[in-house]
């Protein structure tokens, strides 16, 4: 089957957002031509690039029936920044980042893709967005050839040259049917598409989720190249937490719905640490009391003695602490981003966080 | 270039510092010599695995304090004559790292007596070979 001369219909039942994209705006291709002349001319001054987020939510509600997915969620990606979206399964994120591409009507709010409301102006702005799924399922007889030849004249900016490199390095065969390639073969293929339309945003939905530990290297050094050449503006959903806070300058943690944090990482991370006493005394609980000015998320005693992770470190409070009878000896030590997702998202990290919430299937 | 240094997460600093830290203590133990070519911002970024804009900012900090010089559509290179610390910085840098020492030296066990001649000896070490007993374990040989 060759691709550019399928029906759009059969494609666009495929979930992959850069291909249902692309065919949508194959099918009201002068509305794209006309929504490019506007979107060019406005990206054609820094000054209107600075003034507008490449991506905002704005309050944005998505409900399945009587349960609410996401609640009333705001955020705002500065240009050239890289934003980490993490989330235990279940928190919303899948639901959020589909409201972000414009594949789902939020119940209320709505998201931004450079200033446009990204639901009603899906076909145009997806030509600026680069999107690596969770599941990259590109029509499964097609080889990554075929599609980059079918990719090519739905993005102005398509660079041909660096997709066959990409594969090249990565090692992917570009004349073996999507379906025949290795899940790692499949994401970078899914992530080379995704930067041949040379994007100023990209959208990437947990893209190493299932890579082994080399492919997902060889993934995160060609964003980084990315980033390094075009300064393109990153979300990011993702469980890989130590790869991700090596890169990302800014996190947001979804739980229930709810956007329970949303801070550079550099601040986050002076300010949650972790505090413990070895020798906590006769009375261990009240040495915990000493904390509380530090804010104090998980207290955990034991025979060692007592630590606890606090959100609200500043090197003075922590001085005043150690030199309270409670705190004398007391030492810090800093935490690793997956240290504060787990502190701050609850104690039984290996549940998820409640059955069925993923949204529909 | 490899990486010379490593990056830890879990490190207190912010990355970005833990870069600067990293090239004006390469520089000051001689192991990047003056006039040095350094990796491009891209090839560092990727040997670490760090945000491009990450290093940037160090290189930039490291620039501004005269460590390192940009020559235009050259890339960038230790300078000729790296500066030195401040009397205030040196100190403030000198204290923070003993405190570490001390630190670990009261967990081993010992005497400030006995941390101080082993500093003593590490001193006399580092001077003879210029770094050389940082890296014992390269075998003979190994292209550096």
């Amino acid at each position: 089957m060759s691709l550019t001369s399928a029906p759009a219909s059969t494609l666009a039942a495929g979930a992959v957002p850069g291909f249902t994209a692309a065919v949508r705006s194959d099918a009201a291709a002068g509305a794209l031509a006309a929504d490019l002349a506007r979107t060019g001319a406005a990206a054609a001054t820094a000054d209107a690039r600075a003034a507008v987020p490449p991506l905002a939510a704005e309050a944005i509600t998505v409900r399945y029936g009587r349960r609410t997915a996401v609640d009333a969620v705001s955020l705002t990606l500065s240009e050239g920044s890289v934003y980490a979206l993490l989330g235990r399964n279940g928190a919303g994120k899948s639901s959020l980042v589909r409201c972000l591409l414009g594949q789902q009507r939020p119940a209320a709010g709505r998201a931004l893709l450079f200033g446009r409301d990204a639901w009603r102006h899906r076909a145009s702005l997806m030509a600026q967005v680069g999107v690596v799924p969770e599941q990259p399922d590109a029509p499964p007889g097609a080889t990554a050839r075929q599609l980059a030849r079918f990719c090519r004249p739905l993005y102005p900016h398509w660079d041909g040259g660096a997709f066959e490199g990409r594969l090249r390095r990565f090692g992917v065969p570009t004349d073996l049917a999507f379906g025949r390639l290795s899940k790692g073969q499949q994401g970078h293929v899914a992530l080379a598409l995704a930067l041949a339309a040379r994007p100023r945003l990209l959208i990437l939905d947990d893209p190493t989720l299932g890579l082994d530990a080399v492919a997902r290297r060889a993934f995160f050094e060609e964003l980084i190249g990315e980033l390094a050449d075009r300064g393109t503006t990153v979300l990011i959903a993702t469980h890989d937490l130590a790869a991700v806070e090596r890169i990302a300058d800014r996190a947001g943690i979804l739980a229930g719905g709810h956007l329970v944090l949303d801070e550079d990482l550099e601040g986050l991370k002076q300010r949650c640490r972790r505090i413990w006493l070895a020798d906590a005394g006769a009375a261990p609980a009240t040495a915990l009391d000493g904390f509380a000015p530090l804010a104090a998320q998980r207290t955990v005693t034991g025979d060692w003695g007592v630590e606890t992770v606090v959100a609200a470190y500043d090197d003075e409070r922590f001085r005043a602490f150690q030199d309270s009878a409670a705190g004398a000896g007391a030492r810090v030590t800093s935490l690793t981003l997956e240290e504060i997702f787990i502190a701050l998202t609850g104690a039984d990290a290996d549940q998820p966080e409640s059955a069925g919430a993923g949204g529909p299937r | 270039m490899k990486a010379a240094f490593p990056i830890d997460p879990s490190d207190p600093r912010p990355i970005w510092r833990q870069i600067e830290e990293n090239v004006r203590h390469l520089v000051a133990s001689g192991a990047l010599r003056p006039s040095t070519s350094m990796p491009s911002v891209r090839e560092l970024a990727r040997g670490l695995a760090v945000n491009p804009a990450t290093v940037a900012k160090a290189y930039q900090r490291l620039t501004d304090a005269g460590v390192l010089a940009v020559r235009r559509g050259d890339g960038t290179y230790v300078a000729s004559a790296p500066p030195a610390l401040s009397a205030a910085q040196l100190h403030d840098r000198l204290h923070a790292e003993a405190l570490r020492y001390a630190s670990l030296a009261a967990t081993l066990g010992a005497t400030a007596q006995q941390a101080a001649a082993a500093l003593e000896s590490a001193w006399r070490d580092f001077a003879a070979g210029r770094g050389a007993a940082e890296r014992p374990a390269a075998p003979p040989g190994d292209p550096v």
